[in-house]
């Protein structure tokens, strides 16, 4: 229900609105607008080119994405690999987040040093991050490839077989996106009263006792916050992916070949040839349906556990 | 502190604990040493052995990142983008989050939810291009600038704190006849300050680092921001890591040292923006 308004002067009840305007039409114009428009683009054979005609194609953008020949066989291929990063990305970087988080919320010496050391590569974003990590991984010598000999191994990292790199670059991932999980979890921890963990200690519960059956059911809120996060923000990342590998066979996910269909980018020319923006289209309406099924089973399973362990 | 002699007998567990925190740390920082590292060693040096600690640091890295990666100009473009759109944005923002988390217009609820569902959406990507092309604002600073002045987990943050603020201060400002503007802007402005810092550091840092946008929107060298520029010099210089290190860390460091002073709004904006609805 709307309340009353009591500003004076004369009209002033639209002056509200005449202020709202400016930025809620930008985000619908640059924002909300295209995002729906998507769908509509991906039943065309709209292309990058002004003037060019863009016709209707119906479904064939989606026929051809999903079922036509090698094209639809590649894309199952990317699909698949889109959900192996999401479940890494979202079960380490939580799991990890999470164990951070526990170990700083002791007193310790320097934990504000630690988090803030942590949450640096959040800051950095992916160019920076990309470069940084392609240089430790540097073949011929690097950080990584000592470390690795000091334990009898030896890797091509990024330059190695095309899986190889992709986890190398889900572990990047992952290292640049837990410093958001873990304040997420520290402020989580920062809401449960102290005096309900040191009571079951003076009961005789071993740390380990009290954390798993006080701090971490009375964290559930943080925890779907996190796994929420983690699983959309992971289905839809491809960035790090392209800083670090370009457009290459066998380390694709979806979010960089809706990019590289998009904008003409193949693993053939890396600089634009065709760029095909209705099949783009098309390839993110697959995206998005991908997030909300997986987002909305998330949420249901979360809520229900939510339930029973919060009552 | 009395009895310092007598010091809290140190369990094993918090050694462990610390040892655990020592070793991440090190997984962390050693990206980061590496990068400090190689940008002061010559090019022999690093062909020689990547990992040698510099003996004797040289700064003519920088100098030739400096000149040859065109950072003058990039610096200049991404200052610019990133100032001018965070001040609209922000500006328009609160006049979006202001009535509707006080229900000063019709809807505000559903105008929220339009905010609130934006994570879920499909990626604007593909329409918004088609749109800048029909604006003519391909490859413009102007369109570069446009697509920043939006952010709904900034506009969620904002009508969250604005609702902590009592209403009876709006009623006691339009008794005293204070009109709409003046109330938002001498009133409200002042009293959100720490969500306001959250967000603008939050957007800024955002802008700072994009990466694709760039790519998509600008081909000109002369728009290009900075991150965009290091990628143009790492496809030309891609075997010159020790240049290409101090390019990387003249980014890295201004950015380091502002996170430094701003974190504790960081890590403000990071908690407020996960609070949804």
């Amino acid at each position: 229900m709307r309340h009353a308004f009591h500003f004076g002067g004369r009209g002033s009840r639209f002056v509200p609105y005449l202020l709202l305007l400016p930025g809620m039409l930008l985000y619908l114009l640059i924002s909300l607008g295209p995002s729906l428009a998507t769908v509509f683009y991906s039943f065309t054979d709209a292309s990058g080119l002004i003037g060019s005609p863009t016709k209707f194609v119906g479904l064939s953008n989606y026929r051809e994405f999903l079922f036509l020949g090698q094209n639809a066989r590649d894309n199952a291929e990317v699909l698949v690999r889109t959900l192996e990063f999401s479940v890494l990305v979202t079960v380490i970087q939580t799991g990890l987040g999470l164990f951070v988080a526990a170990l700083l919320n002791q007193r310790l010496a320097a934990t504000n040093v630690f988090r803030t050391v942590f949450f640096m590569p959040v800051i950095l974003g992916v160019t920076i991050v990309g470069l940084t990590w392609t240089l430790f991984l540097y073949p011929l010598g690097g950080p990584a490839q000592k470390v690795l000999a000091l334990l009898g191994g030896h890797s091509e990292f990024l330059g190695g077989p095309p899986f190889q790199a992709f986890l190398w670059v889900t572990w990047v991932q992952i290292w640049a996106n837990m410093g958001v999980t873990m304040i997420i979890f520290l402020g989580g921890l920062q809401t449960i009263p102290s005096e309900l963990v040191e009571a079951s200690r003076i009961d005789g519960a071993s740390g380990w006792q009290s954390f798993r059956h006080i701090t971490y059911p009375l964290l559930t809120p943080s925890l779907n916050t996190n796994l929420t996060l983690a699983i959309i923000g992971s289905l839809q990342a491809w960035q790090l992916l392209l800083v670090m590998k370009g457009v290459t066979n066998g380390t694709q996910v979806l979010g960089l070949i809706i990019y590289a269909i998009a904008f003409g980018r193949t693993v053939q020319n890396p600089t634009a040839v065709a760029m095909r923006q209705g099949y783009g289209a098309a390839a993110s309406v697959v995206l998005f349906v991908l997030v909300l099924i997986i987002g909305m089973t998330a949420q249901f399973l979360m809520r229900r556990r939510e339930r029973r362990v919060l009552g | 502190m009395s009895g310092a002699t007598r010091a809290r007998p140190v369990r094993p567990a918090t050694v462990a604990s610390f040892a655990v925190l020592v070793v991440l740390a090190a997984v962390y920082l050693g990206p980061l040493l590496t990068v400090v590292n190689v940008s002061l060693q010559t090019r022999q040096e690093f062909s020689l052995n990547p990992t040698a600690i510099v003996g004797q640091p040289q700064l003519t890295n920088f100098v030739t990142a400096w000149n040859k990666a065109n950072f003058p100009l990039y610096l200049r473009n991404s200052i610019l983008y990133t100032v001018a759109a965070t001040s609209l944005y922000i500006l328009t923002a609160v006049f979006v989050a202001f009535p509707i988390a006080r229900r000063y217009v019709r809807g505000s609820g559903f105008l929220f939810s339009l905010f609130v569902v934006a994570l879920f959406l499909p990626y604007a990507l593909i329409p918004q291009f088609q749109l800048m092309l029909h604006l003519r604002l391909y490859n413009t600073p102007v369109g570069y600038t446009l697509l920043f002045l939006v952010d709904p987990i900034g506009i969620v943050i904002l009508v969250n704190y604005i609702r902590s603020i009592p209403r009876e201060l709006d009623e006691a400002a339009a008794m005293d006849g204070s009109g709409y503007v003046r109330f938002v802007m001498r009133v409200i402005f002042p009293l959100i300050r720490p969500a306001l810092a959250s967000v603008i550091v939050l957007h800024a840092i955002g802008i700072w680092n994009e990466y694709v946008t760039p790519l998509i929107y600008l081909t000109k060298k002369t728009y290009m921001p900075i991150t965009r520029g290091l990628m143009v010099f790492y496809g030309q210089y891609g075997n010159d890591w020790t240049t290409l290190a101090a390019a990387i860390l003249m980014l890295t460091l201004p950015i380091a040292a502002l996170f430094l002073v701003l974190q504790r709004w960081i890590y403000a904006g990071v908690l407020q923006g996960s609070v949804r609805g």
